[in-house]
């Protein structure tokens, strides 16, 4: 027995230090995150997805799509580019400038030192600083992923195999519903040689009564359905696109910096 | 059955060697986790909940922070706007009744230009005057006029780009250029010298 | 019977019998019904339009069934049917209150039905081996509860004293379920956690589960029969001691995987702990090492022995791509590829589950005091294995790696990855159809048994009309 009682004692001791390192801190730190600001902005994030979306997540769940898709995009690296933005008053020593020096990806310390440079003579620049890395590169992202993206969901759904792409930031990456929709009744009717496998069980094949619906899929004649049929969408299906489209990760925030692709202009 | 059930000792139980642990495999422990902790004083950003790879400390992920162009100007303005307007008109900008009016969707704010907008706290401005359908009569001073030519430029800018107003980028020399056409003790606008004046 | 009384290894194998027929049957179904699932989700490579029409064949929920189904219907109750076999031969004492375990062991079995169903009828919580809905994790944890309280019980009441390595590694193994168990079931579906918070919690039940556990029971009954079976002692008690300590330590919070979106010390305190699993590793290479080899070595010839071997090599492989995967050089490659599939594969196939084979076909002969009705499909069955497994982990790894490389490589488009995966998911599917016939050919031997044991039974209480039964139940 006394023995029986050191195992147990030394075993809950490595337990609790396992528990408190990777259930209990993650919890005290990241438990009660709440909204964030986006850099440089007054808005907020995340925003809650909308209601059809949330359900939308069910059908994700439900249907193991976690099994082959991830929604954590990775970042290797973040390099600064130096843009001019007006030449000011001396243009050609700007530009001489310009061509000495080396401008985009740069690492912090030399895209300061030169867009002091091109400062000094006169040149008005603009750091603009960027996510690097295959992920990125896809555009599967702008930046990586951070806690505050599931901060409303449930379950996360961060998957840990890439059959199919990321869906990090599907919503602005492919942002027509309709596409989407057509994906998931014949995935191979869009992209050849996909090996996802079709939903066609999220859709309903009916007679076309006397107005056909407007939410028919306009499928190729490969895969449509017999003449004086339709598809179309179950709910599921539709909530499923809800919450693709509300994939959204493309704001920067503290703890993923970047410059917006397309800045505040008049 | 297999045959293992006629080897000689399976009767028996298993016994076990009582031989000490060579030193070799303490060595071996202390040299990763000697090179183990290397690794993590390096890549951890030592429990910051903001450090995410590929950042490695606190230090890194400030200095990649934006701080120049359009979203540099953003920052700096909030910075500025929130210590020197926000107290009357809101951090939210939807302005504080009894104090000032709100700049989300003013009509003085999300102009084409920014002429009208710049004059007011460069020059101050009182009477009675309509903001959102809403009217006012309070006085404000020239609170522009302590402020920098490119932080008054900041703070209009981030006025003007901000909870939802979507109006454009305001520079240093064009605040340069008002000031400069104002002179020293400029008179108080009011809600008509105001639309008086080019947008 | 009375205390003082010593029991004879006979009586305290039979004494096993009854649960051990109902943990390790119901694990061999279990165990078909897992490969079949893999097969199943496998076929999705080779023709993907085929089940679009029906739901409970869509790849993800078939794979999750079929992981599920081989941890929790076999890898678990079989595991512990070995643990309480080893508990009352090390400790001299036959396993008391025979009903208990058999009702748990059907409780168990019973919840992993409900959870694979479940799966399938789109009921999984989403969460990473989690799977099982409520009501058949309820069910789990009160059969673990019951199962693990009884081994206990014949752990404490051990008549001989001191310990051996394998004892600590089955009671660490008994703690760590229920507390894992109840504390991930809690906070991600009794009171869910927020955000990626969920993640954190479920990558700590996987590791803890998916590899402390597993090596935990697989260890434990390695370091009994590896012993057992080369006449050697085992070499030696104080470096099973130390690889316990460093594995509990290092492998209990190396569960958080390099790219995950939570603030880097996580993941980087991770690896840090995967990179440290080395020190257990080489411990327990030379345990394996100074026990089996040297001195006037026992060769294997096919049976429980060769499996138990196979299984020790295939821990010390399946840990060095653990660690592997773990380093950050590779893990940038292999993170979201079939690399870590392989890896799991081989763990809880090539090692746990070959050496619970390995173990069961020396056990249930004891237990049931009958030899197996198909002896020489025991060293076929040990073929396919060996031979399915190494095709799937190899064609999975080579596999990942190259799906990796494509993966990191911007230039290359995504679908150059999956298709150049597309031929080695081809290839593991023959690996799991030799996986599937392994486990037929054991579950045929051992329900043969089972079902030659009900007819004695019967013929007994026939034969006997209302005589005593003897010292065994009948209820199976």
């Amino acid at each position: 027995m006394k023995n029986g009682f050191v195992i147990f004692l030394s075993v809950a001791t490595v337990l609790l230090l396992s528990w408190g390192a990777l259930v209990l801190a993650p919890q005290m730190q990241l438990g009660g995150a709440r909204q964030v600001p986006v850099l440089n902005s007054t808005d907020v994030y995340p925003l809650a997805r909308p209601g059809t979306a949330a359900q939308g997540l069910q059908v994700y769940r439900a249907n193991g799509c976690a099994a082959c898709h991830t929604e954590q995009v990775q970042q290797d690296g973040v390099a600064c580019d130096v843009v001019l933005l007006a030449a000011g008053k001396n243009p050609s020593a700007v530009s001489n400038l310009l061509a000495t020096l080396k401008l985009t990806g740069l690492d912090e310390g030399s895209a300061l030192s030169a867009s002091d440079r091109i400062a000094a003579a006169g040149g008005k620049v603009e750091t603009r600083i960027r996510a690097t890395g295959s992920d990125i590169a896809r555009g599967w992202g702008l930046r990586h992923s951070v806690a505050e993206d599931f901060l409303y969901d449930y379950p996360v759904a961060l998957g840990s195999l890439r059959v199919g792409p990321d869906l990090a930031d599907v919503g602005r990456r492919l942002p027509d519903p309709n596409w989407q929709l057509q994906h998931l009744y014949a995935p191979r009717s869009l992209v050849k040689g996909s090996v996802m496998p079709p939903f066609r069980y999220l859709f309903e094949t009916r007679k076309i009564g006397a107005v056909p619906s407007p939410d028919a899929l306009n499928l190729p004649a490969e895969f449509a359905p017999a003449v004086g049929y339709e598809v179309v969408p179950k709910p599921e299906a539709q909530q499923l696109v809800a919450y693709l489209m509300s994939l959204h990760t493309d704001v920067p925030l503290y703890n993923a910096p970047f410059t917006p692709p397309a800045p505040l202009k008049p | 059955m297999s045959d293992e059930n006629s080897s000689p000792k399976s009767g028996t139980e298993p016994t076990a060697a009582r031989s000490h642990l060579p030193m070799w495999t303490l060595v071996v422990l202390l040299t990763l986790l000697y090179l183990g902790g290397i690794y993590f004083d390096h890549h951890s950003g030592w429990f910051d909940r903001q450090v995410y790879a590929p950042f490695d400390n606190a230090a890194q992920l400030d200095a990649y922070q934006p701080k120049s162009g359009a979203a540099a100007a953003l920052a700096a303005g909030k910075k500025s706007y929130e210590s020197v307007c926000g107290t009357c008109h809101g951090n939210d900008g939807i302005g504080k009744a009894g104090q000032a009016p709100q700049l989300a969707g003013s009509e003085y704010v999300i102009t084409r230009g920014f002429n009208r907008l710049a004059h007011i706290p460069l020059a101050g401005i009182n009477g009675p005057i309509k903001v959102a359908g809403k009217d006012w009569n309070m006085a404000m001073a020239a609170m522009g006029m302590a402020l920098s030519d490119a932080d008054l430029a900041n703070v209009l800018t981030y006025i003007r780009g901000s909870w939802g107003n979507k109006a454009g980028e305001v520079t240093a020399e064009d605040i340069k250029a008002i000031r400069a056409s104002l002179g020293a003790r400029p008179q108080a606008m009011t809600a008509e010298t105001l639309q008086a004046l080019p947008e | 019977m009375t205390v003082n009384e010593s029991p004879s290894t006979t009586n305290i194998d039979a004494s096993c019998r009854v649960p051990l027929l109902a943990l390790f049957s119901g694990a061999a179904l279990w165990l078909v019904v897992s490969s079949a699932l893999a097969v199943l989700a496998s076929l999705s490579f080779h023709m993907p339009g085929k089940f679009g029409d029906i739901p409970f064949l869509t790849y993800g929920r078939v794979q999750p069934a079929a992981d599920d189904a081989l941890l929790y219907g076999f890898c678990i109750p079989a595991g512990l049917g070995v643990l309480l076999w080893i508990f009352a031969r090390l400790g001299q004492v036959p396993l008391r209150g025979g009903i208990v375990p058999v009702v748990a062991a059907h409780l168990w079995h019973l919840g992993v039905l409900a959870g694979v169903v479940g799966i399938l009828a789109g009921e999984s919580t989403g969460f990473t081996w989690l799977e099982f809905p409520r009501g058949a994790a309820a069910l789990l944890f009160v059969a673990y509860l019951l199962l693990a309280l009884w081994a206990f019980m014949n752990f404490t009441g051990r008549r001989a004293g001191g310990l051996f390595p394998s004892h600590w590694f089955f009671v660490a193994a008994l703690f760590v379920f229920p507390w894992i168990y109840s504390v991930a079931q809690l906070l991600l579906i009794g009171a869910p956690v927020r955000g990626v918070v969920q993640s954190a919690v479920a990558w700590w039940y996987g590791g803890n589960l998916v590899f402390l556990w597993t090596s935990l029971i697989g260890l434990g009954a390695a370091f009994y029969f590896l012993p057992k079976f080369s006449g050697r002692p085992l070499h030696s008690y104080f470096y099973a001691l130390f690889a316990f300590w460093t594995l509990l330590l290092f492998g209990s919070l190396s569960g958080i995987p390099a790219g995950a979106p939570l603030p880097a010390w996580m993941p980087a305190l991770s690896a840090l702990n995967s990179l440290l699993l080395i020190v257990p590793i080489l411990a327990i290479a030379v345990i394996g090492w100074k026990t089996v080899m040297g001195g006037a070595v026992q060769t294997c010839k096919g049976g429980s022995y060769c499996m138990i071997k196979f299984g020790f090599v295939a821990f010390l492989l399946s840990a060095l791509l653990l660690v592997a995967g773990a380093c950050p050089q590779v893990s940038r490659i292999t993170q979201f590829t079939w690399f870590s599939a392989a890896q799991t594969q081989l763990h809880l196939y090539g090692f746990l589950c070959i050496t619970l084979f390995g173990a069961i076909y020396y056990i249930l002969p004891r237990a049931v005091g009958r030899d197996f009705a198909f002896p020489r499909l025991i060293r076929l069955q040990h073929w396919c294995s060996m031979l399915g497994i190494f095709l799937l982990v190899v064609s999975l790894a080579a596999g990942g790696l190259l799906q990796g490389i494509k993966l990191h490589d911007a230039g290359a488009a995504f679908d150059d990855s999956t298709r150049a995966m597309l031929p080695f998911l081809r290839t593991s599917t023959m690996g799991l159809l030799l996986m599937l016939l392994a486990n037929l050919l054991f579950a045929l031997n051992l329900l043969t048994l089972l079902f030659l044991w009900h007819l004695s039974v019967i013929k007994t209480v026939v034969g006997a009309a209302l005589a005593p039964l003897g010292k065994t139940g009948v209820k199976a």
